[in-house]
């Protein structure tokens, strides 16, 4: 039953013109962070300099740092998804064809997490290509990239990534599910994730370890300052059990008027 | 009164199997009483009018029996399965909920396959009822690209693509112009000529006259009757439209027909009368004129609608819900 909700979900989601924008989208955002990194790393300064690219996890560091813009683009397509369903009205058609409701939530969760993961694989691939490129132009050394050290840090980044994405996907999922609207959804999630955690921080800073975004952030880019990588990966996972029992709690029990 | 009388005509027919069957349905929102004791007993193989003016409860009864609404009270069967148990009916049942609700970037073939995967229905179900909709030649355009009589069709074959036994349409002729809403009727029938039950709700009680065996009429939530239209037709007096060749006997005239039982009341065309005549016939009528020395240059006999009927099962003259019991956004 989740399976058949999966596949339906599916059979949206790779429509063309989603599938082109979120894969070449995140893709983009994640060259164009690389981009930037390499031709601001100078010998001696700025965000990251030409020796610690050439490390064995000189690529790592990029792609960490575009992890929140990543996030925030996977939590604005799912909120979105999970939104339209109730402003275009297609989910009282789907809801008599499947009732089971718990079923039908699994299996489109399920699905629109698939693939963001899958994007961000893609994004991830092509970055990859890219950043070889940007380091032959800037004359970066590649060849500790490849190393076992090197390849193992990359794939360790990429499953961080994609567990990130998972937790931003289901909250995506969760707040397009409560607030009904796309528009608002995505103008809630970024507004969060963007400005709120951020002014929310600076006054006080010690509640910013147990912070949603934070937290995922951490998970994504294998701790960062002020939260640890354990410390970010529980609290993001009890994030997305507590999201998806409210929105279950809701889904079951609420009339379907729209 | 009127509603107690409706009851006891339900209750007096004979035993049909049903494939709905409700009783002490109820929804409240909040204080709002949208839909209030409704006890509906729809037979099989029947097409069924469900009628009443805009904000009668119509589509939030139609939520309920496809559990898309959890009713505040009340137990129904739909095809067997309990109300509360959506899953043990639905896989038999179709529905148009409203409006037509499909994915604008996916064509319409596309929209199918989703619906079809989900409900687990093989997919070379698609395009025989997209061919029965009529739209198997557009059915790869994008659905956003449809006119609003091409949506209302797609939202027919995605009720069909289950193969329901039930086929629940709210609303399906909303929009349409004059030739879809002909298209729209022979489709209807054409599920009728099926064996499918088809519930359709209208708040055009001459649409569904013309279309439906069966009718249930509500109004401010509550069941105003329901039965066949055959049946509720024969409860209706017979009306006569009455001209004296002469307008200066249109008084004369109405003093007789009074005296004899009927009642009279002027139209708005000029010297016309619009008699009830309660046993008599267009035949008793012009005897009684022309022993009089009136002859009659109009006897037209009005048919016995639905329209008429729902006014005076309801004691109102107009359809609209009255203040204070409108449903607002949800009907």
């Amino acid at each position: 039953m989740i399976w058949a909700a999966f596949t339906s979900e599916w059979t949206k989601l790779k429509r063309r013109t989603l599938l082109l924008s979120t894969f070449l989208g995140l893709a983009a955002a994640a060259s164009l962070f690389v981009i930037l990194m390499f031709s601001q790393a100078s010998a001696n300064g700025g965000i990251v300099t030409l020796h610690q690219l050439a490390r064995p996890n000189g690529l790592v560091i990029g792609v960490a740092r575009a992890s929140m813009l990543l996030g925030v683009v996977a939590f604005g397509i799912a909120a979105s998804q999970m939104a339209s369903e109730y402003s275009l009205g297609t989910l009282r058609q789907l809801l008599v064809r499947q009732p089971r409701r718990a079923q039908l939530l699994a299996g489109k969760m399920l699905g629109v997490v698939t693939f963001l993961v899958l994007a961000l694989c893609f994004a991830g691939i092509v970055a990859f290509i890219v950043a070889l490129a940007a380091a032959h132009s800037r004359g970066v050394s590649t060849s500790a990239w490849f190393t076992s050290t090197g390849l193992g840090d990359l794939f360790r980044e990429l499953g961080d990534l994609a567990l990130a994405t998972v937790a931003y996907s289901v909250l995506g999922l969760v707040i397009g599910l409560f607030v009904r609207s796309a528009v608002f959804a995505v103008i809630i999630g970024f507004a969060w994730l963007i400005a709120v955690e951020n002014i929310i921080t600076r006054i006080v800073p010690s509640v910013q370890e147990w912070l949603p975004g934070a937290s995922i952030t951490a998970v994504a880019s294998g701790g960062v300052e002020g939260v640890g990588y354990q410390h970010g990966m529980i609290l993001s996972v009890v994030y997305v059990v507590v999201a998806i029992v409210a929105a279950m709690a809701v889904f079951l029990r609420s009339d379907v008027t729209a | 009164m009127v509603i107690d009388q409706a009851m006891d005509r339900t209750s007096e027919r004979p035993a049909r199997a049903l494939a709905v069957s409700t009783a002490g349905l109820t929804k409240r929102f909040g204080e709002r009483t949208v839909v209030d004791n409704v006890a509906l007993a729809i037979p099989a193989g029947s097409v069924c009018g469900f009628v009443g003016p805009n904000g009668a409860g119509k589509t939030t009864t139609i939520r309920m029996l496809l559990g898309l609404i959890r009713p505040t009270s009340g137990s129904g069967t739909i095809l067997g399965g309990s109300l509360t148990e959506p899953a043990s009916y639905l896989h038999k049942v179709g529905a148009l909920i409203e409006s037509p609700a499909f994915y604008p970037q996916l064509s319409g073939r596309e929209n199918l396959k989703a619906l079809a995967r989900l409900g687990r229905i093989p997919l070379t179900a698609v395009d025989p009822v997209l061919e029965r909709s009529g739209l198997l030649a557009r059915a790869g355009d994008r659905y956003r690209s449809y006119s609003l009589g091409m949506k209302q069709r797609l939202g027919i074959a995605a009720a069909m693509l289950a193969g329901p036994e039930l086929l629940i349409l709210d609303e399906p002729t909303n929009g349409l112009d004059p030739a879809g809403i002909v298209e729209m009727r022979g489709l209807i029938e054409s599920f009728a000529n099926d064996g499918i039950t088809v519930l359709v709700s209208s708040h055009l009680i001459s649409e569904i006259e013309q279309i439906c065996d069966y009718v249930v009429m509500i109004r401010a939530g509550r069941l105003v009757h329901q039965g066949s239209v055959a049946e509720l037709r024969a409860t209706q007096q017979a009306q006569f439209l009455v001209a004296p060749e002469h307008d200066a006997d249109r008084d004369l005239l109405a003093g007789i027909l009074r005296q004899s039982g009927c009642t009279v009341t002027p139209e708005k065309a000029d010297g016309v009368l619009l008699v009830e005549a309660p046993g008599a016939d267009a035949a008793a009528l012009n005897r009684l004129a022309a022993q009089n020395g009136i002859i009659l240059r109009q006897l037209t006999a009005r048919t016995r609608s639905l329209e008429r009927a729902f006014f005076t099962l309801t004691g109102t003259k107009s359809a609209d819900v009255p203040p204070g019991q409108e449903m607002g956004a949800i009907r």
